[in-house]
């Protein structure tokens, strides 16, 4: 009975928010468009774990305790009038679903080799997510921050059903038992609110199964990977290999396993708000551009950090909006930053009693033994700086650009935290450095196959001048789409 | 909204299937990783392999039971000696009376963990031709451990060695400890199976995990990561090669694909054997048992069954609770078993308010922590010198308290 709660309790964001994905689809869309199912199933997830916990918050506002019933039930109508309302417009966009599962183990039409390939990569992911299901539901909370900062939070909204305010030493002595206290009391409530949610549904506290939710968002986010590729026209089994990359860098996994910090869930977040920024860039739907501002507001919601993250997807937002100006006004804008860090590091200006002075000493050494001899990452930043290199030529065409931009502007918020802020310790450690790349990896991923499947189209058409039998979609190939 | 934009139909039309990858060669590039991993790995045996490529003299291993701690203070511990520096020169030396010959053994690897990172260590020898003469030669601090050296290439390790010796001065934090030293031929066998061990050394999970993993043993000399990548690049560079020898360029962006994609599957391999070696272990330690099994049978086992003891003391309703513990983890880990009591504890030092920020009513959980004094006589408490305070002892077990404020 525990078990059939606590698979309920999963199950119902991910239902949610696969309804939400295609109730929002315009219904001209197909079920069997490329990649299409994979990304609202593994949005989908994300979208609905978080809209389950602003209900939850929405509750707590309110003044209603938590329960299974006070959660679960409004969810449950929305959730079906969300399926009713895809259904009326679409009725075959409720096939959606089917199809994406019917896609992934049924591969596309390819070769033997690659068939053989497809299938073992399945498999191995498979077991991967099976040896993390057992780490993940065995252990009891394991990392430092984890019972230090984010599930005390969950512990307490759980016991007493509702969201009771945390706050900083002065204030909790002050408040004389109002308020609670933990290392970190200003951090958002909604990974806390999931492991509270999950707790609700099994119906205890169990601090290893309240952290399924992070099981989950790795699987979402690796489906959502898989379709947001494929609907940026990389083909099936490149497409599925960048999620394979995605669900086998070792600290993603560790993330899984040892669940409890908000860095995966962090990934996970900017990676879909990025990949549905691209898709807008890519098709101009208002869908994917209202999917791509929620995901860009829960990103803010999952940690601070999740602020700046929202903001470097605005230069590739820029140079899809403003083709001919965007590309000079990104670069300047990169270039104006780059003097404001360089000139903030060279003075030591006062404005508001505040010093602004930044003491540029990055870790070079440590940063690259993290990135390129340590076990966290594999082969990540040397195949996005080869992609790169490989691609130079197409990194600023109109259809590489939005990805380049965000990229870019990503790859400068971590240079500025590791070479300016007082992070550089942790880089030196080895301690955060590692969790802020995480936030960037999965981007790094997406980077790394679009610009390397933009290399390969245009290095094969250059070597076969022919007219191809299938012609490479005109996005992939450097010309506007549609010219 | 965008003349750029596909209309519809354009979209609908779109082929579900991608343009065929023929040609699709992937027995080639696998060929040429598997070559270009036997070129680096041969490239990489020739810089390393100190002396002969195979060697007839087999390793030395000496025990603490042949090592002799000339200067500072020891103590033998689980097949190790504890050492401190007896004097305030902060020197320690192990030495070792054993001769062997130094042709045969060019690398010498002392087992030691504990050793500052800023110290200055030293490998010391003497040799047969210059008895008199000490030799020394520096060892590098990784991770707190020493690495390996050669001191062949030093024109003094010659003839026979007459004896060995460690040397570290540093400012000791805590003791160091040595479990031995090896004298090693170190020939391709050698080389390659240290290598391969250090790669598939079982990293289980640990504090850090959740900030950076090593791949395999803390200390290792090569890198799988650089490796695969230097021999993708090199495979890339034949198929580049027989593409345009060929006239098949073409295919070349298949080709680096499938490089890659390999060199990263030979990545995930370890990764995927250490994530099964760690589920086997976590299911010895956690499976058939209820959460409430699970907790004792954790690490802070100890700490959650005092914890739960103290609650059962606790009013049902949440109330104030101050956790004390030296440590940080106990500290942190103790407020988090408390919860959802109105904890507070410091995550980051060990200092508790003063005593006039709290009040009667409030409790107080003590947890392997100095200066704290009970007079239970008087039901006076106190700590790190401050005034005491009226306190109740509720609970008093081996390492931890509870009190009420009066």
């Amino acid at each position: 009975m525990e078990i059939i709660r606590l698979v309920l309790g999963l199950a119902l964001p991910w239902i949610l928010g696969v309804a939400l994905m295609i109730a929002v689809r315009p219904p001209e869309r197909s079920s069997g468009l490329p990649g299409e199912g994979a990304w609202i199933i593994g949005a989908g997830y994300l979208a609905g774990a978080f809209l389950l916990t602003l209900w939850m918050r929405a509750l707590s506002l309110a003044g209603i305790p938590f329960g299974v019933a006070a959660i679960a039930l409004p969810l449950v109508v929305m959730t079906a009038v969300l399926a009713a309302f895809a259904w009326r417009a679409a009725p075959a966009s409720g096939l959606a679903v089917g199809g994406a599962l019917r896609a992934l183990t049924t591969p596309p039409v390819m070769q033997r080799i690659a068939r053989i390939a497809w299938w073992a990569i399945i498999g191995w992911l498979a077991l991967r997510f099976i040896l993390l299901g057992i780490e993940l539901g065995l252990r009891p909370l394991y990392p430092w921050d984890a019972w230090i900062q984010w599930a005390t939070k969950a512990r307490v909204w759980y016991e007493l059903r509702t969201i009771a305010p945390f706050a900083r030493a002065e204030a909790w002595f002050a408040a004389d038992g109002a308020l609670y206290f933990d290392a970190s009391p200003e951090y958002p409530p909604t990974m806390p609110l999931l492991q509270a949610w999950t707790a609700l549904a099994l119906g205890r506290w169990d601090d290893a199964l309240m952290n399924w939710p992070w099981w989950q968002i790795a699987v979402g986010l690796t489906l959502a990977i898989y379709g947001g590729l494929r609907s940026l026209g990389v083909a099936a089994l490149p497409a599925l290999a960048g999620a394979f990359f995605v669900a086998s860098l070792p600290l993603a996994n560790a993330h899984v396993a040892l669940a409890g910090y908000a860095d995966l869930p962090m990934a996970a977040y900017y990676s879909v708000a990025a990949l549905a920024v691209l898709r807008w860039t890519r098709y101009r739907r208002w869908h994917d551009a209202t999917t791509a501002a929620f995901f860009a507001v829960a990103c803010s919601q999952i940690k601070n950090p999740g602020i700046i993250w929202t903001l470097t997807l605005l230069p590739g937002i820029a140079v899809a909006w403003w083709p001919r100006r965007g590309l000079r006004v990104a670069g300047v804008s990169f270039a104006a930053a780059a003097l404001l860090l360089a000139f903030l590091a060279q003075t030591h200006p006062v404005l508001l009693n505040y010093r602004l002075h930044l003491d540029f000493d990055p870790q070079w050494a440590a940063l690259g033994r993290s990135y390129f001899l340590l076990g966290n990452w594999h082969l990540l930043w040397y195949g996005a700086i080869a992609a790169a290199v490989l691609a130079y030529r197409q990194l600023l065409s109109p259809p590489l650009a939005p990805v380049t931009m965000i990229a870019a502007a990503g790859a400068l918020f971590l240079f500025f935290v590791f070479g300016f802020t007082n992070a550089r310790q942790w880089v030196a450690d080895q301690t955060t450095v590692n969790r802020a790349s995480l936030h960037f990896a999965p981007l790094a991923v997406i980077f790394m196959m679009l610009a390397f499947d933009a290399f390969s189209r245009r290095w094969q058409a250059a070597a076969d001048p022919a007219p191809a039998v299938h012609p490479a979609p005109a996005a992939a190939t450097g010309a506007p789409i549609g010219a | 909204m965008n003349s750029a934009a596909p209309s519809e139909s354009t979209l609908a039309s779109e082929p579900l299937t991608p343009a065929p990858l023929n040609p699709f060669p992937v027995r080639l590039p696998l060929l040429l990783l598997a070559v270009a991993l036997l070129i680096c790995i041969a490239g990489y045996v020739a810089l390393t392999v100190p002396a002969g490529w195979f060697p007839s003299a087999t390793p030395k291993v000496w025990s603490i039971r042949e090592l002799t701690v000339t200067r500072g203070r020891a103590v033998s511990a689980n097949d190790a000696l504890l050492i401190r520096p007896s004097d305030a020169s902060n020197t320690i030396i192990v030495s070792l009376a054993a001769p062997f010959r130094s042709a045969s053994y060019p690398v010498i690897a002392w087992a030691a963990h504990n050793i500052p990172e800023d110290a200055e260590v030293r490998l010391l020898w003497s040799n047969d031709y210059a008895p008199a003469k000490v030799n020394a030669m520096p060892i590098p601090v990784v991770s707190g451990r020493l690495r390996g050296i050669s001191p062949a290439s030093d024109p003094n390790w010659i003839g026979n060695i007459t004896g060995i010796a460690l040397a570290i001065h540093a400012t000791f934090p805590q003791p160091i400890s040595v479990s031995g030293v090896r004298a090693r031929p170190m020939g391709v066998l050698e080389v390659l199976a240290d290598r391969f061990k250090e790669w598939f050394t079982f990293e289980g999970w640990r504090g850090t995990s959740i900030n950076t993993l090593s791949g395999g043993a803390d200390l290792q000399e090569l890198r799988r990561p650089v490796l695969l990548a230097a021999a993708v690049l090199l495979a890339a560079l034949m198929g580049s090669a027989w593409a345009f020898r060929t006239g098949r360029t073409r295919a070349l962006p298949v080709i680096v694909g499938v490089l890659f994609f390999a060199a990263w599957c030979i990545a995930d391999v370890q990764w995927m054997w250490n994530l099964t070696r760690q589920a086997e272990a976590s299911i010895a330690q956690f499976a058939g048992k209820d959460a409430h099994q699970r907790r004792l049978a954790a690490e802070d086992g100890p700490l959650f069954a005092f914890i739960e003891h103290a609650r059962s003391k606790l009013p049902a309703t949440p109330v104030r609770v101050f956790m004390m513990a030296d440590a940080d983890y106990f500290r942190g880990r103790g407020a988090y078993h408390l919860y959802p009591h109105n904890v507070y504890f410091d995550p980051y030092r060990n200092i508790l308010p003063p005593p006039e920020r709290m009040h009667g009513g409030d409790y107080i959980v003590v947890y392997q922590r100095h200066g704290v004094q009970y007079d239970a006589g008087e039901k006076r408490l106190r700590w790190d010198g401050n005034p005491p305070l009226k306190a109740e002892l509720l609970l008093a077990e081996a390492g931890g308290a509870l009190f009420r404020i009066l």
